[in-house]
């Protein structure tokens, strides 16, 4: 009842305002979403990562994160008990394509994976059922890397978030946090520093396109954008969760892993540092999705009418 | 067909007759406004002017909410109704993000107006409602089926707001549109909505 | 629900009438088994047309309130005052109505006049039954708290006096240039408010010039092609300009008009008083025909004179409008400019368009009849009354109509229904105004303490209010004043008020300070309240009465007289009731019921009958009998078979909700059709102000004559002369389109509107003003008078009003739990006003609403 009452006074206070913050996708249980959103890209990325650096480890780190991102969205969901409608829309939905991806991925993982790691299994690796786990983990993977950034652009309420820049972002954020996940699992597995420098290598590649398609959108949106735009830029850099972005984005997710990453690249690294690098990144990422987010203002409905008695 | 709406910004007086009979029409809960009476001022003292603007559901004919549902659960009816089902909605709120009008609303938790709890209007009205689900106005699609016009059209003082058919051009709503230069919200959000104002 | 019981399902639209404002807007409720569903305007009707402003349609939260009164409560701790818990106690009804017909009886015994029966003006239905049982008991001492003081004793005294109508609006069917002076009617409150905003939404779609004298762009000037922004409490001023323009600049009036239905022709001597035939003692006009002055009665309209020099009786005398066209010459427009900011170019303009829009000499026809055609109006309301000089005030814009003569013909102002010949079956209703004494016009009808016109003689006082010494005013401030005992004191008068019975009226909150009025509310030694909620004010109560809300209520007449809700112009004459729809919860009981127990029980049932038969003017077959016993329902049945025939009594009414049936021309534009003239120059204020002056002088106070000349001039309210340093800021109040004085704020639908509304609860104020003093939106300030009353809120800054104006909405502020909705809403606007003799008109004794202030902000103060 208390809590019920604090969010009818603020929703008020909300529509009061011209520029209106969206908190369904970030505060009370949308809090899942970005949970959600932000396990399952990390989870595609490391599935990438992993087979391309043959990482075992991280292999069932991606499935484990997956699957940990599935329970997430259903503890988003208001009615977790009707999930299975979300496929109903793949044609048009990106949130739909994303729970069909996410099924795809979670299940041709599994077939996958129980192949890989329980030798007793009733299909052998390179089984045509192990085949075709890979192959729609593969697709699934995919999905769940392009999907998240078309949730947003799909989402014409928020101008912020509707930037064309949005899905490369998104992606460039799956990647970031694969190779920070697959960092953590090799640091586990006590790594080779070849394998270290290509990771690091390419930590450093996608941070790069990260903060390169990071500061196109802010520059589209404070320029080409709307007020509901700027102000999210604003909140963003000097409002409301600015002290997330400073200190969880630039700070946590981008300063130390750089400065990792450095030492790292011009000498030794050690296999905790690197752990920290992966998680720093993967907890920068989460701050930044979880500022972006939360930074999001809904587009005013006013529309000024000219001044004609 | 293609209902829509005209809502004439000189006539209307910001009574908020039309969010407070749609309050009435469907027991929405607290905070749920199908209808909303926006004021906002233009230019500045002293030839500056206070303007009222009613928002509802635009009914686009290209609804984005639509389109982002996973479900299905957000839909249009042949009539172009845009609708919700209750039964298939899994509250994920998408809709809400997708709609460049802020005119969903979802509805979190059981909630009653008075502390002591439902009166027996809201006993037998909000309770209707399914909680953890979106809703928003439906056009009163009831009522229209039955051959009434929505609520608020009903209701409004002022005549303000006219519903019809926006493809037949001889009708009422299609009439004023073409006459008066009707407009409507975000065209640029290219959802071609179904709601349009007459300048005040 | 019980298998074995047939399962009839209740489902019944039902005809009634809305409370939620004083409007009566005609409603059908749908009950669905036993629970209303839905408030819907009823189509059939002509008040509101089928639909509801948002408060009616929002009034079924009122009714379930759960936090209604649902039985009859009995103080026990004997302390009153604002802090005190009156420690309520339930009792049964009967102890309750015992223990109050026991002092009725004492007091009815000693003094009937101890007794003050108090009502709200938000159910206008409640003024028969109160003003009944006051009658029938003896009481003169009748009050509507706020109402009157606040919004009707000087528009209602300039609307009766000119118009035969409690009020006025635009010919909104066919008026082509209307000016308001602070008055909302057809935008956000007002009379007939929801069928208004219909009539007046045509009449922009039609393309009505609507130009609104405002501080504030609020409800009106939002809709308007104009908005003129002035100094608050300045119009006057304005009006009185513009008049000059008209008059002097322009030299446009309606001469004719003048002639025949005004006293313009008739000769005033130096004296100021009318010139008289020595024989007949009527006033003298001057007949150009016979080159003589004749009786006002023998000469032909056309030929009298409105100008000039003349002679008559021996002394040298003018025509009145020789007298006001003189006396306008020193209100310039750059005069006027100075007073209220107006630009004097503006003024010009308005009043060249006002005097070309009228077309003098025009006619137009109107359902065959030929009428004069007048399509402009000039209408003032709440905003010009609401200060000392509010007769001034009036009588100036008014005198814009006189002067083209657009009173009451086809497009003009027009007063609200003053004449009705009745329902054709019958003829009855019917009043029609007449002539009076020098030709002047009395209402046909009437709804106040006394008739406007002819005047009262001044007498001693027998009223708590003073109203029969002061003869032009109506609600009184001396109620409740700070001076009241004094002012009783000094004018002799012979007992003092014991027992209150109060209907509804939220008084601690609608009249001034709280400190005042809660004083002379702990000054009765028994009050009763009858109420919907613990109001404020109700906790001053020894026995509170719940009562039936406006869906569980009966009344042969949804509003007072019938006309009071119907809006004016062409269309049809609609008399609609109140029926229940819903039984009364626990205790709760009709107050119409419980008056009637109340008069059995103190033996005063042929009286009360007998002002019954009064009070509805029944027709003699149905006229209550002696000491007969009725029920409310036998009543009302008689009441409306006695106006519309035995075959429409209650039960008629109960099935189809109303009555109605067209107007005609000649009643709507009666004008031309009643031989009555209406006075532009007011020779009645001298010989009036002498009687009461012969009064109040010797017992030491003066009246201030300067409020009492037979023309209008500009009077400075306090506010205006305040020179105190830091006090640049004018507050005043506004209705809020939303909300119902202090009644709605405790409807959470209605609460949630005007929550999200920028200016509902906040106070409003020019931006760039309080750029200056350093304010930012939302800022929390505190508002203070030089007399140290002070309220504090947040502020809105604007563009939308006067840099020296500050705007708060409606009657907000409630401190009392037994409205938790409304608890802490708004601003109290009316903490910052005093109630004394130095605040009050000394003609009307209605309040001067407008209070100098600074403004500071509250963290400053920390
Ligand atoms: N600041 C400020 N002050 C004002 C005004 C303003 O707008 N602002 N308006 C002024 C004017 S013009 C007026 S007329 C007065 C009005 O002042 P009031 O007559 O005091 O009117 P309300 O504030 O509407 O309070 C009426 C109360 O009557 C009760 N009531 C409502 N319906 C019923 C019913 O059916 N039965 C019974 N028994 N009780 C009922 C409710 O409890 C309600 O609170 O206020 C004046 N004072
Ligand atoms: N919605 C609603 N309707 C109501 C009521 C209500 O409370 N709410 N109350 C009913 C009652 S009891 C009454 S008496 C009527 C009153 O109805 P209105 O007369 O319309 O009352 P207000 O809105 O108080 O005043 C009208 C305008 O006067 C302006 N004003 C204030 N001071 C000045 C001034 O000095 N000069 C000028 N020119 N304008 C000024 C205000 O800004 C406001 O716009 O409404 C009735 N109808
Ligand atoms: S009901 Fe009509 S006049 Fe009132 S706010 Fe709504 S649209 Fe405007
Ligand atoms: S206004 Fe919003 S909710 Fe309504 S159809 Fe358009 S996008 Fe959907
Ligand atoms: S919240 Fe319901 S209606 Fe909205 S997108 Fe999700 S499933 Fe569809
Ligand atoms: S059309 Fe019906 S549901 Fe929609 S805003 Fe109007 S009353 Fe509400
Ligand atoms: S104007 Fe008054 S009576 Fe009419 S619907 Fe509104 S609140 Fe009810
Ligand atoms: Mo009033």
């Amino acid at each position: 009842m208390q809590t019920t009452r604090a969010k009818y006074e603020r929703l008020i206070g909300d529509l009061r305002t011209e520029l209106r913050p969206q908190r369904e996708w970030c505060e009370g249980r949308g809090l899942f979403l970005v949970i959600g959103h932000f396990v399952v890209g990390v989870a595609a990325g490391t599935w990438l990562f992993a087979l391309l650096f043959e990482s075992r480890a991280g292999l069932a780190a991606a499935f484990g994160l997956a699957a940990l991102g599935g329970l997430a969205h259903l503890a988003f969901l208001g009615r977790p008990g009707r999930f299975w409608r979300m496929a109903a829309h793949w044609r048009t939905s990106w949130i739909s394509r994303g729970f069909v991806g996410l099924a795809l991925f979670l299940a041709g993982a599994a077939l996958y994976l129980v192949a890989l790691f329980a030798p007793g299994a009733p299909w052998a690796a390179g089984s045509w059922l192990a085949q075709t786990g890979y192959a729609a983990a593969l697709a699934g993977m995919l999905v769940l890397m392009v999907y998240m950034g078309f949730v947003y652009t799909a989402s014409k309420g928020v101008p912020f978030w509707t930037s064309p820049l949005h899905p490369a972002l998104y992606i460039a954020y799956a990647l970031r946090g694969g190779v920070a996940a697959l960092a953590v699992a090799l640091a586990l597995g006590a790594a080779s520093s070849a394998t270290m420098e290509g990771l690091l290598l390419a930590w450093s590649g996608v941070t790069a396109a990260v903060i390169a398609l990071f500061a196109l959108e802010v520059h589209g949106a404070l320029t080409g954008g709307n007020a509901a735009a700027r102000r999210s830029v604003h909140e963003l850099l000097a409002g409301r969760v600015a002290l997330y972005f400073y200190c969880g984005t630039l700070a946590l997710g981008i300063l130390v892993p750089a400065w990792l990453a450095w030492q790292g690249l011009s000498g030794q690294l050690s296999l905790a540092a690197l752990a920290a690098l992966g998680l720093a990144s993967a907890l920068g990422d989460f701050f930044m999705k979880y500022a972006t987010i939360r930074a999001g203002v809904l587009l005013p409905v006013w529309t000024p009418m000219a001044p004609q008695r | 067909m293609r209902r829509g709406m005209v809502i004439d910004l000189r006539r209307c007086t910001g009574c908020y007759g039309c969010q407070i009979s749609c309050k009435a029409e469907h027991g929405t809960p607290p905070g749920v406004l199908f209808a909303r009476v926006l004021k906002r001022e233009e230019g500045r003292y002293p030839s500056m002017r206070l303007l009222f603007l009613p928002v509802l559901c635009n009914h686009c004919a290209e609804p984005p909410c639509v389109e982002a549902c996973p479900t299905g659960a957000s839909f249009k009816w042949e009539d172009g109704i845009v609708d919700i089902d209750q039964d298939k909605c899994v509250g994920c709120r998408s809709c809400m993000m997708a709609c460049p009008y802020a005119n969903r609303y979802l509805n979190d938790s059981p909630q009653n107006y008075f502390e002591q709890g439902a009166t027996p209007f809201e006993a037998a009205r909000t309770a209707r409602h399914q909680t953890d689900v979106v809703m928003k106005c439906n056009f009163c699609r009831d009522r229209v089926r039955a051959g009434k016009p929505p609520a608020c059209v009903a209701n409004c003082p002022t005549a303000a707001r006219t519903f019809g058919d926006l493809d037949d051009p001889a009708s009422e709503v299609s009439r004023l549109i073409q006459e008066r230069g009707g407009f409507p919200l975000h065209p640029e959000a290219g959802t071609r909505p179904s709601v349009f104002y007459l300048p005040p | 629900m019980n298998d074995l019981a047939t399962p009839i399902r209740d489902d019944a639209w039902i005809p009634s009438s809305c409370a939620l404002c004083y409007g009566s807007c005609s409603i059908l409720a749908h009950r669905v088994d036993g629970v209303v569903v839905k408030v819907e305007g009823n189509p059939q009707s002509v008040v509101g047309k089928g639909r509801l402003c948002g408060k009616g349609a929002g009034g079924i939260m009122t009714h379930y309130d759960p936090n209604r009164l649902k039985t009859p409560l009995r103080r026990t701790n004997p302390k009153k005052g604002l802090d005190e818990d009156p420690r309520w106690k339930e009792i049964t009804w009967d102890d309750a109505l015992e223990e109050i017909a026991a002092r009725l009886r004492r007091i009815r015994a000693e003094d009937s006049r101890k007794l003050v029966m108090q009502r709200t003006t938000t159910v206008t239905a409640s003024r028969l039954p109160m003003q009944t049982f006051a009658a029938a008991f003896g009481t003169p001492n009748l009050s509507t708290a706020g109402g009157g003081l606040h919004c009707g004793n000087g528009a209602h005294l300039l609307s009766g006096i000119m118009h035969a109508s409690w009020s006025v609006v635009p010919d909104f069917e066919y008026c082509n240039y209307a000016i308001y002076f602070g008055a909302s009617k057809g935008h956000g409150a007002g009379h007939a408010s929801a069928s208004n905003m219909g009539l007046a939404a045509e009449a922009r779609a039609r393309g009505m010039k609507l130009v609104v004298v405002d501080p504030m762009c609020n409800f009106a000037s939002a809709k308007a092609s104009e908005w003129v922004p002035l100094r608050v409490g300045t119009d006057g001023a304005l009006a009185l300009a513009m008049c000059n323009t008209m008059a002097n600049e322009l030299g446009i009036y309606d001469a004719a008009y003048l002639q025949a239905k005004t006293n313009a022709p008739y000769l005033i001597g130096p004296d100021k008083l009318y010139v008289r035939d020595p024989a007949s003692g009527k006033p003298l006009v001057w007949d150009k025909a016979a080159g003589a002055a004749r009786p006002y009665t023998d000469a032909r309209p056309a030929d009298t004179a409105l100008e000039g020099e003349l002679e008559a009786n021996g002394v040298r005398c003018q025509p009145a409008f020789q007298k006001l066209k003189d006396h306008l010459r020193r209100f310039s427009p750059e005069w006027g400019e100075a007073i209220s900011t107006v630009p004097a170019t503006t003024i010009r303009r308005l009043a060249r368009e006002f005097a070309r829009e009228a077309r003098i000499g025009s006619t137009i026809v109107v359902e065959g009849v030929t009428l004069p055609y007048r399509p402009v109006a000039a209408i003032a309301f709440r905003g010009a009354q609401g200060h000392k000089n509010s007769v001034y005030n009036f009588l100036a814009i008014e005198l814009l109509n006189q002067l083209v003569g657009a009173a009451d013909v086809v497009g003009s102002c027009l007063g609200f229904n003053p004449a009705c010949g009745g329902f054709p079956e019958t003829g009855r209703p019917r009043y029609v105004p007449s002539a009076g004494p020098d030709g002047l016009m009395t209402v046909g009808m009437w709804m106040g303490y006394h008739y406007p016109y002819p005047i009262a003689e001044p007498r001693m006082p027998r009223n708590l209010g003073l109203q029969d010494l002061f003869a032009m005013g109506m609600t009184s401030p001396f109620l409740d004043s700070d001076d009241r005992e004094q002012m009783w004191s000094r004018f002799e008068l012979g007992y003092r008020p014991e027992m209150m019975l109060n209907f509804g009226a939220n008084l601690l909150m609608s009249i001034a300070n709280r400190e005042t009025v809660a004083r002379s509310l702990a000054a009765y030694e028994f009050m009763v309240s009858i109420d919907l909620f613990e109001t404020e004010t109700t906790r001053f109560a020894d026995i509170v009465l719940p009562d039936c809300s406006y869906l569980q209520t009966l009344d042969s007449r949804s509003n007072f007289p019938f006309i009071f809700s119907l809006p004016a112009g062409m269309g049809e004459w609609c008399w609609p009731i109140r029926q229940p729809v819903l039984a009364p919860e626990g205790g709760q009981r009709r107050f119409q019921d419980v008056l009637l127990e109340l008069a059995e029980r103190i033996g005063m049932r042929a009286d009360l009958n007998a002002a019954y038969n009064a009070s509805m003017n029944l027709a003699p077959e149905f006229r209550l009998q002696g000491e007969r016993r009725y029920t409310f329902e036998e009543i009302c049945d008689a009441e409306l078979k006695s106006n519309f025939g035995p075959g429409r009594g209650l039960d008629w009414f109960k099935e189809h909700g109303l009555v109605k049936w067209p107007k005609r021309p000649e009643e709507v534009y009666w004008r031309p059709f009643v031989d009555v003239r209406v006075p532009v120059y007011w020779e009645f204020m001298v010989p009036l102000a002498e009687k009461i002056d012969a009064l109040t002088a010797p017992r030491g106070l003066k009246l201030p004559r300067e409020y009492y000349e037979p023309l209008p001039d500009f009077l400075p309210c306090a506010s205006h002369d305040c020179k105190a340093p830091g006090f640049d800021l004018t507050a005043f109040y506004y209705r809020d389109s939303i909300h119902t004085n202090s009644f709605t704020m405790e409807n959470p639908w209605l609460d949630e509107a005007a929550r999200l509304d920028p200016f509902s609860y906040t106070i409003a104020i020019n931006a760039d003003t309080a750029t200056k003093k350093g304010l930012a939106d939302g800022a929390l300030v505190r508002v203070e008078t030089e007399s140290g009353r002070s309220v504090e809120g947040r502020v809105r800054l604007t563009q939308a009003i006067h840099p020296e104006g500050l705007g708060i909405a409606a009657c907000a502020g409630h401190w009392g739990d037994g409205m938790p909705v409304a608890k802490g809403k708004g601003v109290f606007f009316n903490g910052l006003l005093d109630l004394d003799w130095e605040h009050v008109s000394p003609v009307n004794l209605n309040l001067d609403l407008c209070a100098r202030v600074r403004v500071t902000p509250v963290e400053a103060r920390r």
